[in-house]
């Protein structure tokens, strides 16, 4: 079946960028990239069982005439066909468009309902964090200038949501045929621990085969330790737990990945189900 | 095991929760409403006082544009939308907007009622409940109704009605699964609300005689309240579209609609907010305008709610629809007094129930939800057979000049009315990416067709997708009947190319695409079986065959309860 990811275009330099890092990840990978040109302000998505009311900053309604030409021109540099666009055919009210989940990734800057003067390390915008809270899919987000990379580099911290963003850095580094690079953080369990739970969910071939290096960090700070991770990879990580407490917050070590790298991330939300 | 603590106790249990808090939501917006009546009472009699409905109106509508960013509409529609098209997924913030905006406009003297607004913020406080217990669809669709009947329970003090609103309308499936829990949550929605404001009818009335002759003339009212309910329909209708074509800020054509209401409302005060003061006097028979002036009064409350609604006001039309039923019904007694004055009639009171009654049918096109909710807020059983007749042939007639209620006509023509159990519902449903078939062997263009004639062979369909071998450009479909006369003839297999007898004029359907639109164009075709493609690259087909049977499946989970 066709492997898609939701592009929402900007049409700004900040924008181009972003559609840039997507249409890398796409031809990378081998998805085919489906562009929204908004043209409200605010839009819906209605996951399993949540639903998100995107409120856009206003730059997402710039130059609407030449927005579809640009994603156009921007996604055919890449060596890409011309892509699909997204018209919405609910709609909650008049001009409260419903845009389709059924994706397989998704592309967001750090916000996007924040102004754009807001991106920065360390701060993810609320409507970005209930995406990956109630996708089923992984949310690619970009980094604000267009780098190509060259290595999957996946965080494994244990957790369910790690084990998940571990088989989608396999997934990935298999499509794209780039190697793939593994970082935990010891902490209260040795690395016995992080060694059975790879073989109890039945991972153990999947790391020989296509895991490069598995750098283990038993002593410093994991925000200085991080200097490790190539400046040129795709960040693979999981975000939120699966407890009440625990989805509230992103968890320590999503947050810290991304206060302190800079790369792009592919972050695995709490109800993302990775095929293998 | 002893006892099973199953699905549906929890139900019932979070029910009960759900119609409580809705209970209390109905509570809150209604002790706005008379605070907002009594603090901008005293300036009503001010020349300048038609500026209030439109700088409430301007103001709720900012609210809920640049506050709360949640798109306008009259809230019964969302929630029925929400329902069938997305199991009852409904943002956190409809469970307060609309009680804010509502109070706005309709406590500075816009003409609109109370119970829509307080039926999306219990049907929205429902759903996040539902969220929150992580529930499926089906019992997310449950508590949405709990938290409507709880809501219209308690707004009107009426449990019956609640729930029979609630499954006529909104969840439009009578089945136990939703009946019970609908049925607590009414039940515990206006006990909340009895015990925090007292057990009071909303409309006391005067004890009518109902004779045959009373029973002979309802069906004369109901003519005449079908006609007026089509009459306020199209009235509201037209008020949105020229709204819709006046390209000024959505807050400034609300203050101008706003407006307008309040210069109505100076010369006919009776038009102004939800008017239940007008209703009681009519019912207990106080009402002491001649006939001209009540029929003015039926043209100038429909005038003001069109204006109030139709201009982006705040609110529903369930208080208007009552004051107008009431008005007509008051009408109709002052018209055949003066045509048979020989007849001792009822007391006008009994007229103006049974408008209400005929108005809700006729509006909503929900003749349960009209006969109920009379009897309840006005404790008249007496009338019930009166009531029904005029409920009963009002829906019919309004239904005949159009086919869909007020409420659900934007859904119908876009498609999203939904019934569970439907047609439309089970291919909602499901999607083209549930039914491809990926069995089939595609083939290049280039290839001779002795090569297709071996590879045909292995196969056991009549379709084979041509696909350029370098791009996977979809290019065309060969169909075995279409080029039978070519298999046979051996002197061919090494000369003819598949691009030359492929079939280019092929329809296609994309994974978006609506099964019903599909199953549309196959009958129009008479095709059994149609490609899917997606960016110009063959997927898969899908068939009729395939098609029969996902929408079985599909079918018995919506059935097996």
């Amino acid at each position: 079946m066709e492997t898609r990811l939701l592009h929402i275009f900007r049409n700004t330099p900040l924008g181009r960028e972003v559609l840039l890092q997507s249409t890398y990840f796409c031809k990378t990978i081998g998805v085919n990239p489906v562009i929204y040109l908004p043209e409200f302000i605010k839009f819906l998505m209605y996951f399993e069982n949540d639903v998100a009311q995107i409120d856009l900053d206003g730059s997402y309604l710039i130059a609407p005439e030449t927005a579809r030409e640009h994603a156009v021109e921007i996604v055919r540099s890449q060596g890409l066909p011309e892509p699909n666009f997204i018209e919405p055919k609910n709609f909650t009210a008049s001009t409260l468009p419903d845009i389709p989940v059924n994706f397989d990734f998704m592309c967001c800057p750090r916000t996007i309902s924040d102004l754009s003067s807001k991106i920065g390390l360390g701060y993810i915008g609320p409507r970005v964090r209930r995406i990956v809270q109630s996708a089923r899919f992984p949310v690619l987000i970009a980094g604000a200038v267009y780098k190509p990379w060259k290595s999957v580099a996946v965080m494994f911290g244990g957790s369910s949501n790690a084990v998940n963003a571990f088989r989608l850095g396999v997934r990935i580094s298999r499509l794209s045929g780039l190697s793939m690079d593994v970082y935990t953080q010891l902490g209260k369990h040795s690395l016995d621990y992080y060694k059975d739970i790879i073989q109890k969910k039945n991972l153990g071939n999947e790391m020989d085969q296509y895991v490069r290096n598995w750098e283990v960090f038993d002593s410093g700070e994991f925000s200085a330790n991080l200097y490790n991770v190539p400046h040129d990879a795709l960040v693979v990580l999981g975000a939120y737990g699966h407890g009440v407490i625990k989805e509230m917050l992103f968890g320590s070590i999503m947050e810290k990945v991304q206060s302190v790298l800079p790369n792009n991330l592919l972050i695995v939300g709490p109800k993302y189900q990775a095929p293998m | 095991m002893f006892f099973r603590f199953d699905d549906r106790l929890l139900l019932i249990s979070i029910g009960a929760l759900v119609g409580s808090c809705s209970g209390l939501a109905a509570l809150a917006l209604n002790r706005g409403l008379i605070a907002m009546f009594e603090l901008l009472g005293h300036y009503r009699h001010l020349w300048w006082a038609f500026i209030m409905p439109g700088i409430g109106a301007a103001l709720s509508s900012l609210f809920l544009e640049k506050i709360i960013k949640e798109g306008a509409g009259h809230g019964v529609p969302e929630v029925v939308y929400s329902v069938s098209r997305y199991g009852g997924l409904m943002r956190f913030r409809s469970s307060f907007s609309r009680l804010i905006s509502s109070c706005l406009t309709i406590g500075s003297g816009g003409s609109a009622g109370p119970e829509a607004p307080v039926v999306m913020s219990g049907a929205a406080i429902g759903s996040n409940i539902a969220q929150i217990f992580s529930l499926n669809d089906r019992q997310r669709v449950a508590l949405v109704g709990c938290g409507t009947a709880g809501a219209l329970a308690a707004i009107f003090n009426a449990p019956i009605a609640g729930l029979v609103f609630t499954i006529e309308v909104i969840i439009g499936e009578w089945s136990a699964l939703n009946i019970v829990p609908i049925a607590v949550a009414s039940v515990f929605g206006a006990q909340v609300c009895r015990l925090l404001q007292g057990n009071q009818i909303a409309f006391t009335h005067l004890q009518f005689n109902i004779d045959p002759a009373v029973t002979i003339a309802c069906l004369g009212l109901a003519v005449a309240t079908a006609l007026i309910s089509i009459m306020l329909t199209r009235a509201l209708r037209l008020s949105h579209r020229v709204s819709h074509h006046i390209h000024l800020p959505v807050w400034l054509k609300a203050a101008i609609g706003g407006c307008a209401v309040g210069l109505i409302g100076f010369f006919l005060p009776d038009v102004l907010g939800e008017g239940y003061y007008s209703i009681q006097a009519m019912v207990e028979g106080t009402f002491s305008n001649g006939l001209l002036i009540v029929v003015l009064l039926v043209f100038a409350k429909i005038l003001a709610t069109s204006f109030t609604l139709g201009w982006g006001g705040s609110g529903g039309i369930f208080a208007p629809c009552l004051v107008i039923g009431s008005f007509t019904g008051l009408m109709y007694h002052r018209f055949i007094e003066i045509l048979w004055p020989g007849v001792a009639w009822v007391n006008e009171g009994c007229f103006a129930l049974l408008g209400m009654a005929g108005l809700i049918s006729g509006i909503l096109q929900a003749p349960l939800t009209g006969m109920f909710l009379i009897v309840e807020i006005t404790g008249g059983y007496e009338v019930i057979l009166p009531l029904i007749l005029v409920s009963a042939i009002s829906t019919t007639l309004c239904h005949s000049f159009e086919p869909a209620s007020f409420y659900m006509k934007d859904l119908v023509e876009k498609g999203h009315f939904l019934r569970p159990r439907t047609d439309a519902r089970v291919l909602a449903d499901l999607s083209v990416s549930e039914l491809v078939e990926k069995d089939c062997i595609v083939v290049p263009k280039d290839m001779k067709l002795g090569d297709f004639v071996k590879i045909m062979q292995k196969s056991h369909r009549n379709f084979f997708p041509v696909e350029d071998e370098r791009s996977r450009e979809f290019l065309g479909l060969i169909h075995l009947d279409d080029i039978r006369e070519y298999l046979f003839d051996p002197l061919l297999y090494e000369t003819v190319f598949l691009e030359q007898i492929m079939d280019t004029q092929v329809q296609t359907v994309g994974l978006d695409d609506d099964l019903s639109v599909i199953l549309d164009r196959m009958d129009a075709a008479k095709l059994f079986s149609m490609p899917v493609v997606a960016n110009n690259q063959f997927v898969g087909m899908i068939s009729k065959a395939t098609l029969l049977d996902k929408y079985r499946n599909e079918l018995i989970v919506q059935t097996d309860h």
